[in-house]
């Protein structure tokens, strides 16, 4: 079920409606031109060759045999095909920053040498169908001399260590400098005095690849000195900006065009090296060229979820007051840096002696990047994990311990609005809490034990710039341009909603213009959960524009036309704002063999106004599938002797089907803080981040016993009872 | 992808004459059925095929009928089939219901019985290219490795576990499997069908080259005789078995008369668990007998580093399989 509270809020002609998408039958009807459906006259097929070890240095590579295939159209290597790809690699793992990237010490090329990954790419080739293009690839000539690999982070900081980089395993920060991330709040120490009890325990969690259906894919076309590429990205504007910087071109000399795609999940931000690769074959072809990955491919050559190592110590007094919290910890990224190793979660607690130091690690692991709130669900399901012990540690109820410590406005930081407590309460009542959670946990007599857990967060939904057009004709028909994508959500309805709602008119009079640089405006890019809130903004205020217009001016007649367009500034005045959620989950654990059911799930999410319920409603549903799939299924398993990755796929990864799906309650209490358009917040993101916490909390809650790694699989519930 | 050269065969004697003749001449040559699990090893290179011999174009190996002597089921039955026959149904449960546990509606409608029987082994080092005994090589990379999945019994020096729900079902009720080469018709019994890596680790069964499985024949199965099979998955559906019971049990009243219990996912091949079935023998089902007879089923087992949590599930697979055979 789905519920939406409104308490208070205007109700509105067009959002806050059940609205099908836009695209919904182009996309039903096999209509929608996904990247890999285009064709071209003349275009090449292209394919890569990969590295088969985890660290080795190729000694020589001889592609004459390749070359001489009929068929064969172009190969590049490492050796005559330097293309630095900026976003593969970063000082700090920070993106969409110049002079970062221009001072980035480990420096990332399409094709490397060494090898640093299983899945490292090394050369290309471009010919007349697929199937030649892999038949060349096995004709290509590689020697390597391999070199010792290290897979987990500690183990890569030990002395000794297999190096990644000749610097050492420790990722630079955004500086150059080779130091962990610190956070320092208060006075630590001072907080562990206080104390009346400390608590400490180490948790960690696995790499989890995104999983979008559509694999890596790009079109690249050049006409004379433009590059038009067909590419799936979460942000045309700054895929655009990176793939002109990485080829040494003006952004104007880029077109991204990418109208639909399968699914992102933070797997297609920026631009890939998919991208640089197909446009160097295609410009040394003088044709087309159409590269695709790979399901394998895909889930090794570009990036998922860091795999972590948190250890935790908590102070806490008899009465229930977290006086000090310290977290040590270890983020994998792989060979290249390609974000940033974060792991959130403390800063969603008010203590005020907080101390946080991330390492982020080079490994011979495949690459780490951005998934889905990159930062949140691993650092929640540890900061959480620890907290519900130590709550139950104390003798306290779980929900209680979080209302006494989680993070509250305070006159320094104020938020625009504060609805955490109210989120809180609100779920324990919906879900039961007090009936469902045991009070000393694996208290259920025989081999079949329940248990309830929750978690809780709050989630930036800050505004920014991004910008919008808005068109009018004389037969009142509106035309928007904006420069968003649709990764699943459902950007262009949410686009055309906002904009009928603020023009006065029904959706049906307003047509979304999307998915093309040399069509629309800047675009913040679907990251980071803004496309609604900052484009949003964008395209109320060009609305507002064009209504002034035609209230001076009178509807335009004939062939005339009026146009707005908007690039607004917004600023939340110094406060801060977030949207809110909590998810309470029931499971049933039969002991016996491990295997964890989940019998009820609750969510409450604030995430200020809901533009559309249905996308919204879905947007929560499948994020909570993907948190539960990292709680309890999902690792990227790799063999200790060679190195080499085993559970690449969905079937060995061993995702969610259809059959292990529980129904998942949502439930949106509504606000507008007077920012955002209409009072919308962020909604994306919030799913994933609080899912693994609240699964692990209730599985604890049910067998009496912590779980400290992700995923928990049944050899670890088993072996926990054992 | 390289390129290959389809056969379709019209018959199976066709199809293993024409298998022979393209070894003959020094081609790699694969059976195809269904094909679902053929085709992405071929692409994964797993799987070095030159000819694939096509037996979709044979008419024969398509029925499951009944005579005085038992049930024949013809080889290219498909797995939905199978879990949906009438005859299957009502005499042979644990058979429907194996062939109804595996992968998913859109497999089972193409994949056949004898595809499944005969599939190779789901390893992860053997289906990620390791030159391991399975490839032809003579290394077991478990042993030292992930072997989370691997064999608890009749290991070694291949520490593969048998990938088929229907082959322990097919044992459970002494199947015999009847084999086609260029050389004429053989039948072999399902337990000896299969063998072990000590016999032979490169192969899972004792199918000579260029000879095929076409069907089985289950003899009658007595209207005392109920069956299921119990399989422990990591999740609900498209993945192979953890743990599977398949047994079968002749009963008067709630005393077991006769007992057939064999294990999925533990072995390199179906693995009977005889001690279990002596000790079911004359005994009345319950919670106490059935307990005990999961604790029996661990006698010789013998884990690897990394895969002792299957000791528990096998007990209790083997508990509630046997629960679930109680008269109502």
């Amino acid at each position: 079920m789905s519920e939406f509270t409104r308490e208070g809020l205007e109700p509105l002609a067009t959002l806050g409606n059940d609205t099908p998408r836009i695209d919904a039958i182009e996309r039903v009807t096999g209509q929608a031109k996904y990247t890999r459906d285009w064709k071209l006259p003349g275009m090449l097929y292209a394919r890569v060759l990969r590295s088969p070890h985890p660290h080795a240095r190729i000694v020589s590579i001889d592609t004459s045999a390749a070359e001489a295939l009929p068929g064969v159209r172009s190969v590049i290597t490492y050796e005559n095909a330097q293309v630095v790809w900026g976003a593969g690699s970063v000082n700090g793992g920070r993106q969409y920053n110049d002079p970062t990237k221009d001072a980035t010490i480990h420096r990332r090329y399409i094709f490397n040498n060494p090898v640093r990954f299983v899945g490292d790419s090394i050369a290309a080739v471009a010919a007349t169908d697929r199937h030649i293009a892999e038949e060349a690839l096995t004709l290509i000539a590689v020697e390597y001399e391999q070199l010792p690999f290290v897979l987990e982070p500690e183990q890569a900081l030990e002395e000794g260590a297999p190096q990644v980089y000749a610097e050492g395993n420790l990722c630079p920060d955004f500086r150059g400098e080779f130091a962990p991330m610190i956070s320092n709040i208060g006075d630590v120490e001072a907080g562990f005095a206080e104390a009346d009890q400390i608590f400490e325990e180490r948790y960690e969690t696995g790499f989890i690849h995104n999983a979008q259906m559509e694999p890596r894919c790009s079109l690249a076309h050049w006409q004379g000195d433009k590059l038009v590429l067909y590419t799936p990205s979460q942000g045309i504007s700054n895929c655009r900006h990176d793939t002109a910087r990485d080829l040494g071109l003006q952004d104007h000399q880029v077109q991204i065009i990418s109208k639909y795609m399968g699914g992102g999940f933070g797997n297609k931000n920026q631009n890939q090296d998919a991208d640089l690769i197909a446009a160097t074959l295609s410009r040394r072809a003088g044709v087309p060229v159409m590269l695709e990955y790979s399901r394998r491919e895909d889930w090794l050559g570009v990036h998922g979820r860091w795999p972590t190592v948190q250890y935790y110590r908590v102070g806490v007094k008899d009465d229930g007051e977290v006086t000090a919290m310290e977290m040590r910890a270890y983020s994998g990224m792989g060979p290249y840096r390609k974000n940033s190793g974060g792991i959130s979660g403390m800063d969603a607690y008010g203590c005020p002696n907080r101390y946080r130091e991330i390492h982020p690690v080079y490994t011979n692991r495949t690459t780490s990047g951005n998934f889905r709130a990159p930062s949140e669900p691993h650092g929640h399901y540890g900061v959480e994990n620890m907290m519900d012990e130590v709550a139950y540690q104390i003798g306290m109820d779980p929900v209680e311990f979080t209302l006494m410590n989680m993070r509250r406005p305070t006159e320094q930081q104020q938020f625009t609005n504060y609805s955490l407590e109210e989120v809180i309460r609100n779920g324990a009542e919906r879900f039961n809490w007090q009936a469902r959670r045991r009070v000393t946990p694996g208290s259920d007599e025989g081999p079949i034990k329940r248990g309830a857990g929750f978690s809780f967060m709050m989630f930036r939904a800050g505004v920014g710039t991004s910008s919008a057009i808005v068109r009018v004709n004389a037969n009142e028909e509106y035309t928007l341009y904006v420069g968003v994508t649709d990764i699943g959500p459902g950007a262009k309805t949410t686009m055309g909603m906002i904009a009928a709602e603020a023009l006065e008119v029904p959706l049906s009079q307003v047509e979304v213009v999307w998915g093309d640089t040399d069509r629309c405006p800047y675009s913040v890019g679907e990251s980071g959960s803004r496309t609604t809130i900052m484009t949003g903004i964008a395209v109320v205020e060009a609305a507002e524009d064009l209504k002034r217009q035609i209230a001076d001016r009178g509807m335009p007649t004939g062939s005339d036309v009026l146009i707005a367009s908007a690039t607004p500034t917004p600023t939340t005045d110094g406060m801060t704002r977030q949207c809110f959620g909590a998810h309470f989950v029931e499971v049933e654990v039969d002991t016996r063999i491990g295997a964890t059911r989940i019998l009820k799930y609750t969510t409450v999410h604030e995430s200020g106004r809901i533009i559309n319920p249905s996308t919204a409603r879905d947007q929560i549903r499948g994020a909570t599938i993907q948190g539960i799939g990292q709680a309890l299924h999902e690792d990227l398993l790799y063999d200790p002797q060679s190195g080499q990755p085993l559970t690449p796929g969905y079937y060995r990864a061993r995702h969610l089907t259809h059959k292990d799906i529980p129904d998942i309650d949502v439930h949106f209490i509504e606000v507008d803080d007077g920012y955002g358009p209409f009072g919308a917040k962020t909604a994306g993101e919030s799913g994933i981040i609080l899912a693994p916490a609240a699964v692990a909390n209730a599985v604890a809650n049910a067998i009496g016993k912590r779980m400290t790694s992700l995923p928990i699989t049944r050899d670890k519930i088993l072996g926990a009872m054992a | 992808m390289k390129a290959l050269t389809n056969v379709n065969a019209t018959s199976f004697a066709e199809a293993a004459s024409a298998a022979q003749s393209a070894r003959q001449q020094g081609q790699a040559v694969a059976f195809s059925a269904g094909g679902t699990d053929l085709l992405q090893q071929i692409k994964d290179g797993t799987d070095n095929a030159d000819v694939i011999i096509n037996l979709r174009t044979i008419g024969d190996g398509r029925s499951i009928g009944s005579d005085g002597a038992g049930i024949a089921i013809g080889g290219l039955v498909t797995l939905t089939e199978l879990s949906q026959d009438p005859l299957v149904l009502s005499g042979l449960s644990a058979l429907a219901q194996a062939a109804d546990s595996v992968g998913t509606p859109q497999i089972r409608n193409v994949a056949t019985l004898a595809g499944n029987v005969t599939q190779r082994p789901w390893c992860w080092y053997y289906r990620n290219g390791f030159n391991c005994f399975k490839a032809g090589g003579n290394e077991c990379f478990s042993v030292n490795g992930e072997n989370g999945q691997h064999a608890i019994f009749g290991g070694g020096p291949s520490y593969i576990v048998h990938p088929s729900d229907v082959a322990p079902a097919l044992v459970a009720f002494d199947a015999v499997f009847q084999v086609t080469g260029p050389n004429g018709d053989r039948e072999v019994s399902a337990e000896d069908f299969f063998v072990l890596p000590i016999t032979n680790p490169e192969r899972e069964n004792s199918l000579t080259e260029n000879e095929l499985l076409t069907g089985v024949r289950i003899p009658t199965v007595s209207s005392s005789t109920v069956s299921t099979y119990h399989k422990i998955m990591d999740r609900e559906a498209w993945t192979h078995a953890e743990v599977g019971v398949a047994a079968v049990i002749q009963r008067d009243g709630n005393q077991v008369q006769n007992a057939k219990v064999v294990l999925a996912g533990v072995a390199p091949i179906p693995w009977r668990v005889q001690a279990v079935e002596e000790f079911l023998a004359g005994q009345q089902i319950g919670e106490a007998v059935a307990r005990e007879a999961g604790e029996i089923g661990l006698q010789g087992a013998q884990p690897l580093s990394n895969n002792a949590h299957k000791l528990p599930m096998i007990s209790a697979a083997i508990e509630r399989a046997i629960l679930n055979l109680a008269a109502g």
